[in-house]
């Protein structure tokens, strides 16, 4: 657990300390601000709800939350310091573990001043809270698993540049492609699509519809793509 | 305390490492020698677990660097070739995140950085990013990384690499008074870089193993090969005959230099005396008698140079 926590701290100060992170901070903060804008969420007369805000939200985390994790364990390669760390008393487990929680707590800290739209909500209007703190949940889901798929894309190439590309293009594609082509298929396909359409499953928490079908979803995927991360590391000392 | 047994690394068909064996024990400084690219960083990133051996065994403190590799990784310390760091951290901020990985709680934590602040001379720098260190003192802090945990072993790749000839001085006397409390071992490509600093010697050519011994065996090895200068006033053919007619020598080679003959002799063993009394015996003027002990340079050289020509063990020839 000491390991987890040294990892994690290590990434945090990374992270806070390279320009990379605050752009990313930034650009995110900037199109939801033109969403709220372009929205006209605070216009009068219209309901008191973020709903169209969130609804664009994670195709725009499709792009952003893979510029978080592109370094996380590239970086190491391209340094070396993957050596380092690899002949400390430290498991890849707890290695990529510590680098999940640091890149997931920046994405919280990123997404938390977005809950000013909800406070400027309560104060001007009366939305519906609960339907409201459910979409953050969502929203925390959705980092769940795209943090761990941007992770995963990171530990395939000691590129940053190619991390990101790995992580968002799929992540963007996956989006699309299960959002729009599940109203078009039939059968199977669609149930299958129905199962993995991730923009799907955070409506639903948009809408303040709190599954644990949907919990249990971004849990397991998260879960598998962390799998996944661990197995690429200790592969590459296998070669 | 550690124990390499057949140990072979494979990259695809290139074999880096080629069925090495040897030990060292404990409180030894071992020299780990070769050319670039013998195969030193790979065979020394086996032993740290960095990387897994293709066929062999290496047991460190009595563990298996496969099956007890986090037990390996306490007792080991370790300073890669590249010596990566994080240019982000200021120097203490990286040495507490290693110190954490190695499980040292707080307050033995900042002992351990007081402990190796002290011993590698970082306390000038201690609260810098490391972005802004020069190399000197990057080499420093990771080789304080290395000692933080006060580790039995010492596996040091090129610790010297790219420092000026002070620090390189510096560092040299740094891992002597190091090998009174630690088992070190570091590599270079510079014989005498480890014929100062090493009490044993691991020469490796092309993944082979082609020497080991104290630098005082390997000089046994060659000091039947010494070579004898001599310059006396006499014709240059007289003079050849009669080196070659004394017992021990080899070869001579005789070029005549302003009236004098200048005679290279290669003898078995030191033939000085006899030299001498030739000289007397025959009336020559005797203006240079001087034998030439190859060094291990010569010995290093002529071993990396052999085996890439004959392409077979050099430990057969020697």
């Amino acid at each position: 657990m000491r390991n987890v926590s040294a990892i994690m701290q290590r990434e945090l100060l990374a992270l806070f300390c390279s320009p990379i992170g605050y752009i990313v901070i930034a650009g995110f903060l900037l199109i939801t601000g033109v969403t709220v804008r372009w929205m006209d969420t605070f216009a009068p007369g219209k309901p008191a709800s973020l709903r169209e805000v969130f609804f664009w939200t994670p195709w725009v985390l499709t792009m952003i939350v893979p510029a978080i994790s592109m370094r996380a364990i590239s970086e190491e390669y391209r340094a070396g310091t993957i050596e380092t760390l690899m002949t400390a008393p430290l498991s890849d487990v707890q290695m990529v573990l510590g680098k999940y929680f640091a890149t997931l707590i920046f994405y919280i800290v990123m997404l938390a001043p977005t809950l000013l739209y909800l406070v400027l909500m309560m104060v001007y209007g009366n939305p519906d809270v609960g339907a409201a703190l459910s979409a953050y949940l969502g929203l925390l889901m959705v980092g769940i698993l795209f943090t761990a798929f941007g992770l995963f894309a990171s530990s395939l190439t000691s590129n940053q540049v190619v991390a990101w590309i790995l992580g968002s293009i799929p992540l963007l594609l996956f989006a699309c492609v299960a959002y729009f082509v599940v109203r078009m298929v039939e059968g199977t396909w669609r149930q299958v699509l129905q199962q993995i359409n991730v923009i799907g499953r955070f409506d639903d928490f948009s809408r303040g519809l709190v599954t644990t079908d949907g919990l249990v979803f971004f849990l397991a995927a998260a879960i598998l793509f962390l799998f996944l991360t661990v197995k690429v590391v200790e592969s590459r000392r296998w070669r | 305390m550690i124990e390499v047994r057949d140990l072979s690394k494979h990259y695809g068909s290139h074999r880096a490492v080629d069925r090495i064996s040897f030990d060292v024990a404990a409180g030894e400084i071992v020299g780990f020698l070769g050319p670039n690219g013998a195969g030193k960083t790979t065979t020394l990133r086996i032993l740290t677990c960095f990387l897994p051996a293709t066929s062999g065994s290496v047991r460190i403190a009595g563990h298996d660097v496969v099956t007890a590799s986090m037990e390996v990784r306490q007792v080991v310390g370790y300073l890669p070739e590249s010596n990566p760091l994080y240019p982000e951290m200021r120097v203490r901020e990286y040495l507490r995140f290693r110190g954490k990985l190695h499980g040292l709680d707080r307050a033995d934590r900042e002992a351990a950085i007081a402990r190796v602040t002290e011993r590698c001379w970082l306390a000038s720098v201690i609260d810098r990013p490391i972005a802004h260190l020069s190399k000197g003192f990057r080499q420093r802090v990771g080789l304080a990384d290395a000692l933080l945990h006060n580790p039995r072993v010492l596996i040091l790749d090129e610790p010297t690499v790219g420092l000026d000839p002070a620090q390189i001085r510096e560092t040299r006397s740094l891992i002597r008074e190091l090998a009174e409390l630690h088992t070190v071992v570091l590599s270079s490509h510079i014989l005498p870089e480890v014929e100062v600093t090493c009490q044993r010697l691991v020469i490796i050519h092309e993944g082979r193993l082609v020497a080991s011994g104290t630098p005082a065996e390997l000089r046994q090895q060659i000091s039947h090969e010494s070579n004898l200068i001599v310059e006396v006033q006499a014709p240059s053919d007289a003079v050849a005959n009669a080196l070659r007619g004394l017992a021990g020598v080899t070869d001579v080679r005789v070029e005549t230099i302003e009236g004098w003959a200048r005679a290279s002799v290669a003898a078995q063993s030191d033939v000085r005396e006899q030299v001498y009394g030739l000289a007397t015996g025959q009336g020559w003027k005797l203006r240079e008698l001087r034998r030439e002990v190859a060094t291990l340079e010569d010995f290093f050289v002529k071993i990396v140079a052999g085996t890439r020509t004959a392409g077979q063990p050099a430990d057969a020839r020697t």
